[in-house]
């Protein structure tokens, strides 16, 4: 009995933590087409200002919290007006912008670590405490990552759904040029995207780092992990996403229990090669049909 | 008469590329004879096996359009595969480096059936789990597989990686001076092999097919050509001296270990095939050998490694994102006068 309250409840903090990983890439992926290999260093670089905000200037929590997003929402900025903005619309640009993305990626990692060095820190944010279910103990910081990425994941669902802003995001997706026939600037829709994606990386940096540590690669293995949630929820579909993270969470966490910690990904991989050679585009994806 | 003209054409671009290749071979023979040093023949040694993996992977990037992550996962394989037929079966290196290449063709097979189907990000994607699974599994191996007296060997040594199960046996062979030019000679030969299978695939009915579905997918699929088959067959094939290039560098530095699978070393190689000019014959050599030099520099500021690399590879994908080959053969065809190859276009890949 105790061992599966062990499982369910370590499985959906891990869930919690793949989806609050997935939500930036699965929206900026989803919206502009561009699969952010820069994704894992932006989300260290979240963790690491909030850090520095913290401790180093002393600011409130929340206040910390809130410079690391206008530095994520900054780097997404960056991105645009560096790399995004000249590719876009040119020959094989779904694979250039991975690889350019990597470049990207590179260069913060880089950043990170000649400031910070490659020795992992401890967050200073987060809530100490928990309850006790039986013998299990479940502390707040885990409740409260579950809670907030799922409302990350609504939230953002919302904005997509149902405002101007969203309309305009989903119409670029579609379809570039029609929506730029309709008077649409996509070129603004694409920097408001990466804006989004990048505050939202540094928010899920932030939650990543309070349950692990902070270490220049942190952001690596999430990122590998929001794609699988990603390619399996398929392309840009937010609610998806959310039910595939937390059902790949818990999956993971019972083979690790069962079979040994090494095989879970492992086991998470073949669950994912064979979930697409029944449905290529994704379990929760629907066939994107071209027109000649 | 435009069959003749073309096949004209072929033959002289086939003249060209030998005319390069002989040349190359030329200089690559005669180097090491006029700078013998150790640190030269070694690093050149290595440029050999680079350029190796990565010609094989412009064929499965460039040439099929295969966004394929999983290269640096095929050749760990050749060189794991053939370092424990070594350790464990007492096989000489010389015989299970094939071995090493045909593991790695039935690995890379296996991916290609499970893969392929999907699209291009997705098979970036997923390529790239795999890679990352096989290192996984091989840093957290501790298992006991063996017993040598009272230390415990795993399976595939774990992080310590795999050793001891000999080499190619030059320094039995050669005299002192001499001793690293065996492993350069064997090295530069797989290359030989490999870029001229690259060659003959590009100028075959398959690199064809690949031209077609690339310049018109619907009428190519209509024709017959099947995008799945020919890109399986060419994932397939492009493995074999891969995995013979695994081979050989696990028998060059006599350990294999999981640091062949990194993310950098990964970047690296990718940066390589993209400088150089992804889908053409030389652009991989070009690549390799540019980024070669640009490493060496590096060297110097070695705190910024990485972040140069990600420098180069964003300014080239941004500005050039047809390498050096292809910025190369702009400015020849700017200044060519008769326009007997302007039809090949912007399209074509092949120079």
């Amino acid at each position: 009995m105790d061992g599966w309250v062990q499982i369910i409840a370590s499985g959906l903090t891990v869930g919690a933590m793949y989806a609050v990983s997935t939500i930036a890439l699965s929206l900026v992926w989803g919206a502009l087409n561009v699969l952010n290999m820069g994704q894992g260093a932006m989300l260290a670089v979240g963790g690491y200002i909030a850090y520095t905000a913290a401790t180093a200037l002393n600011l409130p929590i929340p206040l910390a919290i809130g410079v690391a997003i206008i530095v994520g929402a900054g780097i997404g900025v960056l991105m645009y007006f560096l790399i995004i903005k000249f590719m876009i619309g040119k020959d094989s640009f779904e694979t250039n912008v991975i690889i350019a993305t990597f470049g990207f990626a590179l260069v913060l990692e880089n950043l990170i670590l000649r400031f910070y060095g490659a020795y992992p820190l401890r967050q200073p944010i987060g809530i100490d405490g928990g309850w006790y279910i039986g013998a299990t103990h479940i502390p707040y910081q885990n409740v409260l990552l579950i809670v907030a990425s799922g409302v990350l994941m609504v939230v953002v669902a919302y904005i997509l759904k149902n405002t101007r802003m969203g309309r305009a995001i989903r119409a670029t997706a579609q379809n570039r040029e029609a929506t730029e026939l309709m008077g649409v600037r996509v070129s603004w829709v694409f920097l408001q995207v990466l804006m989004l994606g990048g505050g939202l990386a540094a928010v899920s940096g932030i939650m990543l780092s309070t349950l692990t540590t902070l270490a220049p690669t942190m952001g690596y293995d999430p990122m590998l992990k929001a794609f699988i949630i990603c390619v399996i929820a398929g392309l840009g579909n937010i609610y998806g996403a959310l039910v595939s993270a937390f059902v790949l969470g818990l999956f993971e966490v019972s083979i690790q229990f069962m079979f040994g910690v090494r095989f879970g990904f492992p086991a998470l991989l073949l669950l994912v090669i064979l979930a697409l050679i029944w449905r290529p585009y994704g379990v929760f994806g629907r066939r994107k049909t071209d027109r000649l | 008469m435009k069959m003749a003209t073309n096949s004209a054409k072929v033959a002289a671009s086939y003249r060209a590329d030998i005319m390069i290749g002989v040349a190359l071979i030329f200089l690559a023979i005669v180097v090491p004879f006029i700078f013998p040093t150790r640190y030269l023949v070694g690093q050149l040694t290595i440029f050999f096996l680079w350029a190796t993996v990565v010609s094989q992977w412009n064929l499965v990037f460039g040439v099929a359009g295969i966004f394929s992550l999983a290269q640096m996962a095929i050749f760990a394989m050749g060189g794991y595969v053939a370092g424990m037929l070594g350790l464990y079966l007492g096989w000489s290196l010389w015989i299970s480096m094939f071995f090493g290449g045909f593991a790695s063709v039935v690995f890379s097979t296996l991916i290609g059936v499970a893969c392929l189907r999907l699209r291009g990000a997705y098979v970036a994607l997923l390529t790239f789990a795999i890679a990352q699974t096989m290192y996984l599994l091989i840093i957290t191996d501790t298992a006991c597989f063996m017993r040598q007296g009272v230390t415990c060997r795993n399976f595939t040594g774990g992080t310590r990686g795999l050793a001891k199960f000999g080499d190619f046996g030059f320094r039995e062979l050669l005299p002192y001076k001499y001793m690293a030019f065996g492993d350069y000679f064997l090295a530069l030969s797989v290359l030989i092999c490999a870029v001229a299978f690259s060659i003959f695939v590009i100028r075959s009915p398959v690199g064809l097919a690949f031209r077609a579905l690339r310049d018109n997918q619907v009428c190519a699929e209509a024709r017959g050509i099947s995008k799945f088959k020919y890109q399986l067959l060419i994932f397939s094939a492009s493995a074999f001296f891969t995995g013979v290039a695994g081979a050989v560098y696990a028998g060059h530095f006599r350990v294999m270990g999981a640091n062949s699978l990194y993310l950098n070393l990964l970047l690296f190689l990718l940066s390589m095939l993209i400088i150089g000019g992804a889908g053409r014959i030389w652009g991989p050599l070009l690549g390799a050998a540019t980024l070669m030099l640009v490493d060496e520099v590096l060297k110097e500021f070695v705190d910024w490694r990485l972040a140069g690399l990600g420098i180069i590879l964003v300014v080239f994908i941004v500005l050039w994102p047809k390498g050096l080959a292809g910025a190369l053969d702009n400015m020849s065809s700017r200044f060519r006068k008769d326009t007997e190859f302007s039809d090949r276009g912007g399209k074509s890949h092949i120079p």
